[in-house]
């Protein structure tokens, strides 16, 4: 595994006159827990959203694994091995939990497209991540008719299903009590250990000194400051950008 | 297990029993003026059972379904009329050339969602009339285009008879084939989709190739309905073929049956059908009809917001022994919950 398998070089995106995303050039490392933080309208998110290809930058480009992919459909990302969670967690409301998983199979294929959406070794893969995230007993239940906490775990296994090599997440401890952001901050090390690459927002700043091995500072839609926690808990300019100026 | 198997079995035979007195119509029915209102409110169940392709599984809600119907319907008489195609193959052919002109229709309209899907769909059924209402040499314009009866032989009541069947037949094949998509992988994408379709494309589903191909079966459907309808009917008007109104009543069928479910568009079609060809028949040249199809909708959306079936299943859920409620469920959660 190589540094940068996941890179941008001077990703841009504008709204109007805002320059949501600016000029940003990072590369997240490979097999570890990278974490982006930054003040409120900083593009974390804008970022995240050029990245997996649902916003289209104006410029500039998104590598992976050495493929320039910027500018690519959704699930053209998804299918290159990039998973994502959603800011306010967004889950398929009327299906079941199970449902909510298979929906992330890939077939192939006519056949693969016509065969049952609840294909014994499919079902048997998602409960193993229901399992997972702990809640495989829910399974039959339709899923607004979950917890917030347990809609955030549910997405989780959706984006595990697909099988993703490297996870982005959105905000994972967002709107959770304290005990599941535990249970979630030990899956993502779990997970992590198993070699996926993580790359998360969070606003948790215990959560993200705790967590990750890797963090990026984004203020005014560019990267100020990156290193290991400590480091960038030190620096002036990350300081600056928290404390205003 | 047990009751699971025992649901299953109940649920066989209420398709027999309804399948038995579907097609025992023809038989029971009093005369043949009766049969072809049966005619009639059969080709509504195939009409919005092909509507609920894109309408129940994508959610998209086209208004404009019409325009495959007209499609379909001309195809098959132009080709019949004008070309000397012989019926069966004209009625063939014309679904072929609907499939094929829905993938770049439906490329340009599945780029827009929600409220503006509408009223692409809207546009595209009103651009359709007013091109076959001008093209009078090609279409016969608004005098109509007189479609040759394919069974010249068949007095007028068996002919009513021989097109229910034939009805009956395309309707049986649509219901197939949304059941095999309703349960295949593909449905869940499509119904994935309906749930939030940017989330879906994040999870890797091709969201834009599944919609397409939703859009042409449903309209590959519609066009067969239309041209045995061209078949049957025997004259063709753009103002029928390409209304709106035939549009509302695939919708407003579909959401009264419950477009979620196999039969819920059949069992809307009865309702709403039935009830169309007797205020016709009641209210005469009024336009009464119409209001009362309204009301029905407005008492659907506020009522049954999921549509009739639902609703029905719902009421004998509370009359029946439980076996855990949703009560139970949540709260050995909160147990859970308290652990963590």
């Amino acid at each position: 595994m190589s540094a940068g398998n996941l890179a941008t070089a001077g990703l841009t995106k504008a709204f109007g006159g805002v320059r949501a995303v600016d000029d940003a050039t990072v590369e997240f490392h490979d097999g570890k827990i990278n974490a982006v933080i930054g003040p409120n309208g900083s593009g974390k998110t804008t970022f995240f959203n050029c990245v997996t290809g649902m916003i289209r930058p104006d410029s500039g480009t998104v590598t992976y694994g050495g493929r320039d992919v910027t500018g690519r459909a959704p699930h053209r990302i998804a299918a290159a091995g990039i998973g994502r969670s959603f800011q306010l967690c967004r889950i398929f409301p009327r299906m079941t939990v199970r449902e909510n998983v298979l929906a992330a199979v890939r077939p192939r294929g006519m056949a693969g497209l016509l065969r049952s959406a609840h294909d014994a070794g499919d079902v048997e893969r998602a409960r193993g991540w229901l399992r997972r995230v702990g809640i495989d007993h829910l399974e039959d239940v339709e899923a607004r008719n979950l917890s917030y906490g347990q809609q955030k775990l549910l997405e989780l296994a959706g984006v595990l299903m697909a099988e993703p090599e490297t996870i982005m997440l959105d905000e994972p401890a967002g709107g959770v009590n304290p005990a599941l952001i535990d249970r979630i901050a030990a899956l993502v090390r779990e997970l992590n250990a198993e070699g996926r690459t993580f790359i998360v927002v969070e606003h948790n700043m215990e959560l993200v000194m705790s967590l990750s091995d890797h963090v990026v500072v984004f203020d005014r839609g560019r990267p100020i400051a990156e290193g290991p926690p400590d480091t960038v808990r030190a620096d002036p300019a990350v300081l600056e950008a928290y404390l205003g100026v | 297990m047990r009751n699971v198997f025992e649901g299953r079995a109940s649920s066989w035979v209420a398709l027999l029993v309804g399948a038995a007195a579907l097609l025992s119509f023809p038989i029971w029915s009093p005369n043949p003026y009766i049969t072809s209102a049966g005619v009639v409110v059969l080709s509504y169940a195939v009409l919005s059972t092909s509507w609920n392709f894109v309408g129940g599984f994508t959610g998209y809600m086209s208004l404009g379904h019409a325009a495959w119907f007209g499609l379909g319907a001309y195809g098959t008489g132009l080709l019949i009329a004008r070309a000397g195609v012989p019926a069966f193959l004209a009625l063939g052919l014309a679904g072929v050339i609907v499939a094929v002109l829905a993938v770049p229709i439906g490329i340009a309209a599945l780029r827009v969602r929600g409220a503006s899907f509408v009223i692409v769909s809207i546009a595209l059924v009103l651009v359709l009339l007013l091109v076959f209402q001008s093209w009078r040499d090609f279409t016969g314009g608004s005098e109509g285009l007189v479609v040759p009866r394919p069974f010249p032989d068949l007095s007028r009541p068996e002919h009513h008879v021989v097109f229910f069947y034939l009805f009956a037949v395309l309707l049986g094949l649509a219901l197939l084939a949304w059941w095999t998509i309703d349960r295949s992988r593909f449905g869940l994408g499509l119904k994935a989709i309906r749930e939030d379709e940017d989330k879906a494309q994040s999870l890797g589903v091709p969201t834009f190739a599944y919609k397409l191909v939703a859009f042409v079966v449903s309209a590959t459907f519609t066009a067969l309905g239309g041209g045995l309808y061209a078949l049957w009917f025997g004259d063709l008007d753009p103002i029928f073929q390409f209304s709106i109104l035939i549009g509302s009543y695939m919708v407003l069928m579909a959401l009264l049956g419950g477009v979620r479910h196999l039969f819920g568009p059949v069992l809307g079609a009865l309702v709403v059908g039935v009830a169309i060809e007797y205020f016709k028949v009641s209210y005469g040249d009024t336009q009464f009809h119409l209001v009362a199809t309204g009301l029905l909708l407005a008492v659907v959306v506020l009522f049954m917001p999921d549509g009739v079936i639902p609703a029905v299943q719902g009421l004998l859920a509370r009359f029946r022994p439980q076996q855990s409620s949703i009560r139970e469920v949540s709260a050995a959660e909160l147990k859970e919950e308290v652990k963590l």
